[in-house]
């Protein structure tokens, strides 16, 4: 853990060293660890079973479900979708593409909280889109996940397209000369080249809408037990000035995609170990 | 191209066929199905919502809308949203360069942990980034009672709603530059210190120009986070109206008081924002493709 | 199987890769085709086992028109010059490869394809490494792996794109044996694509000259070598001296200097003579006008032969000679010397010939 102010044997005549490790280990000391510190301290100061009450009540477990579940959903839509997308920007040339290349990146640019009332009017029952479904789709999880979609969409797109655009011709034209067919070509050649593109978008896109809030709230309907997400619920301690509460169930959140990422990370791992040896 | 054929006996002449078979490539069948489907998906998620805010905005006609913006309650927050991208850009950017030329030029023990943990801002939710400047400066906070005592006010107020977004766009800068000037290497400023140049100089000269594509590139995401933050300001803010309220704040709470209109009037500023941002970050990234 | 090419044509947008080119091949050869970057060697290699479609012409395997099959069903063993080995994949799978993306009717059993998948490791002497991922072996192992991959769905024609380009020359000469003794052994008509006249005069039964999109000379090594029939083959095929000068009864002039050429009667005002490096002997004193004065600028000694720089005194251009090291030492010669040049095996040109 400890970042060590001795640098290795080789030296550099590149001034600046101290200078530069002083000033990035202070200002990340002060904007980041100190104030995320703050979590764990507070955690620290609760009673076990005041806390152990905290993360499991009821409404709370709920909306890690929620949270949990229709980001992995999000996630996956996206891993689909996003790979299609990088897939038909790279090697296809059609009117229009680099319109829809741009636009891709609507989401990383326009405000959560301005795509959370656009996406919420669309979809709600009297909407562009909403009303051509029987069933509610604002409100409703299936409105998180359209949302959660939206957020999601550029983190895949954009770690696919540059795999896709180097990917060497000449391995899918081994495989054609070896008499496999398009398809096959496809499955065993060229998604075997994506995976691990694909697996980062997936987790940048999940953690993203593990923790969104801005887009959600307003299509989400907040119902609890139904339709709270786990952000939504530290808001709520937060407005009731329940600190320690919010801390809690924060602590939980912060711990679950912690985990999760490491397992993508680990999987990852093993499949570059493989390809890069 | 095509030169007037000779008929040559019994030479079947084959035009063009650039691939003969669907073994190298996709069917047309399949690829207009592609992107049909992709084109569909683009316009369901993002087209359509776009266009949505801009007729929602202008649905009671152009009078309404300008009086939504010229509000004084909107122009505040146009004001403090500004405001605010004015402090926090610079000082991420300020960063970014520093750690990177930290992480890039030099070795040292721990790098990669410290490249972690910049990156760290982006797997935390904005609400709880919010929550844990309320932990260190709010009333029952670690500096509560002293910032109390001296009268001074962080937490729902300017400095509370800068550090949530510096905090929250803390690691854009730095992620932008660091790959960058890792390929770019070091023998460039070596030679220019070799020279005689100062670290400044050199810094200036040498790799500043190298980097400078990348670091707009990392101003404009930057930016465009700023000013669209709202969980993480949400919780630090207070929502005072004309005080505490950024923009994307004002329209949460237009559309909470059924004010559909002003809300999509003033979201339909910061679209056109996005869709600058979209347009120069493409310009952006052509550029530093030429170079 | 036997190839025939027919009149055929490509171009890449402006670019014309291939003008009407025809060439017959027959069962079992081994062809090289030689020529420099951009002749075209690479297109003509990836029409033959359609990997890119062409504009005008046709080919025909055995007879039988395939200018619109697959390269799925060509039955063409295609090795890349990068390999374009499956990274994902271990030696075993990528050998297999081929016969396990078959339709189940034709697919062999589990245990048929790892028996061939064996031999064929065993053919190529990389049995111990078949656990092995691409990325865990040198170039020439990959190499191996590519052509064995190749070979097993028992193609009928082997196609290779610069089989030895990316190995470093000790690894390249072991691999160019070993292919001459595979083609032996299987008798698979083989086609491979090169830049080094070297490794086609080697290697080859049958070499394919090509320049600008044509073809310049077809034939066996030594008739390529020993009678190029254009300018370009003669300059592609090796170091050259070039004598400029007046074609006149049966001898090239230059002035005083004249060499002879007996087997070129026609007059011609300008000419010019091509001359190998080791056909030009070197002497001490001056017999006649068949040879000029140089003087001797250079001089380097490469294993058993010796390449001798010279400045012509006439002119000031520059000449080669190859001696044995022998001959160069019976010689008695040193840097500086003035010694004189007699040019033997005269090849000429008339400058319409010249396509370059």
């Amino acid at each position: 853990m400890e970042l060590s102010l001795k640098r290795r044997k080789k030296t550099t005549i590149i001034p600046g060293f101290s200078l530069t490790f002083g000033y990035t280990m202070l200002y990340l000391s002060m904007i980041v660890l100190l104030p995320l510190s703050m979590i764990i301290v507070n955690t620290l100061s609760m009673s076990w079973s005041e806390f152990y009450e905290t993360i499991t009540h009821p409404r709370a477990v709920a909306s890690y479900k929620l949270s949990f579940g229709t980001a992995f959903v999000a996630g996956l839509i996206n891993v689909f979708f996003g790979t299609m997308i990088a897939w038909v920007l790279i090697r296809y040339e059609f009117p229009g593409r680099k319109i829809i290349d741009g636009l891709v990146d609507l989401p990383f640019a326009l405000p959560t909280a301005v795509a959370g009332i656009a996406l919420t009017t669309l979809y709600a029952p009297n909407g562009w889109i909403g009303q051509f479904f029987d069933f509610k789709i604002s409100y409703t999880p299936l409105g998180i996940i359209i949302a959660l979609t939206f957020i999601g969409l550029p983190f895949v797109v954009r770690t696919v397209q540059p795999v896709l655009q180097n990917l060497s011709k000449e391995v899918e034209e081994a495989s054609a000369s070896l008499g496999a067919t398009r398809f096959q070509t496809f499955v065993k050649i060229i998604l075997p080249e994506l995976y691990p593109a694909m697996i980062t978008g997936f987790s940048l896109a999940f953690s993203r809408a593990l923790g969104e809030y801005g887009s959600v709230v307003f299509i989400a309907g907040n119902m609890p037990m139904k339709t709270e997400i786990t952000p939504l619920i530290i808001m709520t301690k937060l407005e009731q000035y329940d600190y320690v509460g919010a801390t809690a169930i924060a602590i939980v959140m912060l711990s679950g995609s912690f985990i999760i990422l490491l397992f993508i990370n680990f999987i990852q791992w093993r499949m570059n170990r493989k390809f890069y040896h | 191209m095509t030169k007037p054929l000779e008929v040559k006996q019994e030479v079947p002449v084959v035009t063009r066929t650039t691939s003969n078979s669907y073994s190298l490539k996709e069917s047309a069948t399949v690829k207009w199905s592609l992107i049909t489907i992709s084109f569909l998906y683009i316009s369901l998620f993002l087209i359509l919502p776009l266009i949505s805010i801009f007729v929602t905005a202008f649905e009671k006609g152009w009078e309404t809308y300008v009086a939504s913006i010229v509000h004084p309650d909107a122009l505040a927050a146009i004001k403090l949203t500004i405001t605010v991208a004015l402090i926090v850009v610079p000082l991420n950017a300020i960063f970014g360069i520093v750690a990177a030329w930290l992480i890039t030029k030099f070795s040292f023990k721990g790098k990669n942990l410290l490249i972690t943990l910049i990156d760290l801002p982006f797997a935390v939710s904005p609400v709880i980034a919010g929550l844990i400047f309320i932990l260190l400066f709010g009333a029952q906070g670690l500096f509560g009672e002293w910032l109390f005592e001296h009268d001074i006010k962080i937490v729902f107020a300017l400095p509370g709603i800068i550090l949530a977004t510096l905090f929250v766009t803390f690691p854009f800068i730095a992620r932008e530059l660091i790959p960058l000037m890792q390929t770019q290497g070091v023998t460039e400023e070596e030679a220019s210190i070799s020279l005689g140049a100062s670290g400044l100089k050199t810094f200036l000269y040498v790799t500043l120009p190298n980097i400078k594509w990348g670091l707009l590139y990392g101003l404009i995401l930057c930016n465009a986070r700023a000013i669209g933050e709202f969980g993480a300001v949400s919780v630090v803010s207070g929502h005072i109206r004309g005080l505490t309220n950024t923009m994307p704040l004002h329209i949460e709470i237009l559309y909470n008081e059924y004010q559909f209109t002003a809300a999509f009037a003033v979201a339909s500023i910061m679209s056109v924002l996005a869709i600058i941002t979209i347009i120069i970050k493409n310009i952006v990234s052509w550029k530093a493709k030429d170079v | 199987m036997s190839i025939q090419v027919k009149n055929v044509s490509k171009s890449f947008g402006s670019f014309q890769a291939l003008k009407d080119i025809s060439v017959d091949i027959e069962s079992g050869e081994l062809i090289a085709l030689l020529g420099p970057s951009g002749s075209g060697k690479t297109t003509l290699l990836r029409i033959l086992a359609g990997l890119e479609g062409l504009d005008e012409g046709a080919i025909y395997f055995d007879g039988e028109n395939i200018t619109n099959v697959s390269p799925k069903e060509r039955k063409v063993g295609f090795v890349f010059q990068h390999y374009a080995l499956f990274r994902h994949m271990t030696v075993f799978e990528n050998v297999a490869y081929g016969l396990k993306v078959r339709p189940r009717k034709t697919r062999p059993s589990k245990q048929e394809i790892a028996k061939k998948v064996n031999e064929l490791l065993e053919l190529v002497k990389l049995q111990n490494f078949q656990d092995r991922y691409p990325s865990q072996l040198s170039g020439g192992q990959r190499q191996r792996v590519a052509l064995a991959r190749a070979l097993a769905v028992e193609p009928k024609v082997l196609l290779l794109d610069e089989p030895f380009g990316a190995l470093d020359a000790k690894v390249r000469k072991e691999l160019r044996r070993w292919l001459r003794q595979l083609h032996n052994e299987f008798h698979v008509t083989s086609i491979f694509v090169t830049h080094d006249q070297e490794e086609a005069l080697d290697v080859a039964d049958r070499i394919i000259v090509m320049n600008n999109g044509k073809i310049e000379q077809i034939g066996t090594p030594d008739e390529v070598y020993e009678n190029p029939k254009s300018p370009f083959v003669y300059d592609f095929l090796g170091n050259v001296n070039i004598f400029r000068g007046r074609l006149q009864n049966g001898k090239l002039r230059q002035g005083q200097f004249e060499i002879s050429a007996p087997n070129y009667l026609d007059s011609h005002d300008e000419a010019v003579g091509y001359v190998r490096p080791h056909d030009i002997q070197i002497e001490k004193e001056k017999v006649d006008n068949e040879t000029v004065a140089a003087k001797i600028t250079f001089i380097h000694i490469v294993g058993p032969t010796v390449q001798i720089e010279l400045k012509r005194e006439d002119n000031g251009e520059f000449l080669e000679a190859e001696l044995t090291k022998e001959h160069y030492k019976n010689l008695e010669i040193q840097k500086g010397d003035i010694v004189y040049v007699r040019p033997k095996q005269l090849k000429v040109f008339i400058p319409e010939d010249f396509s370059i």
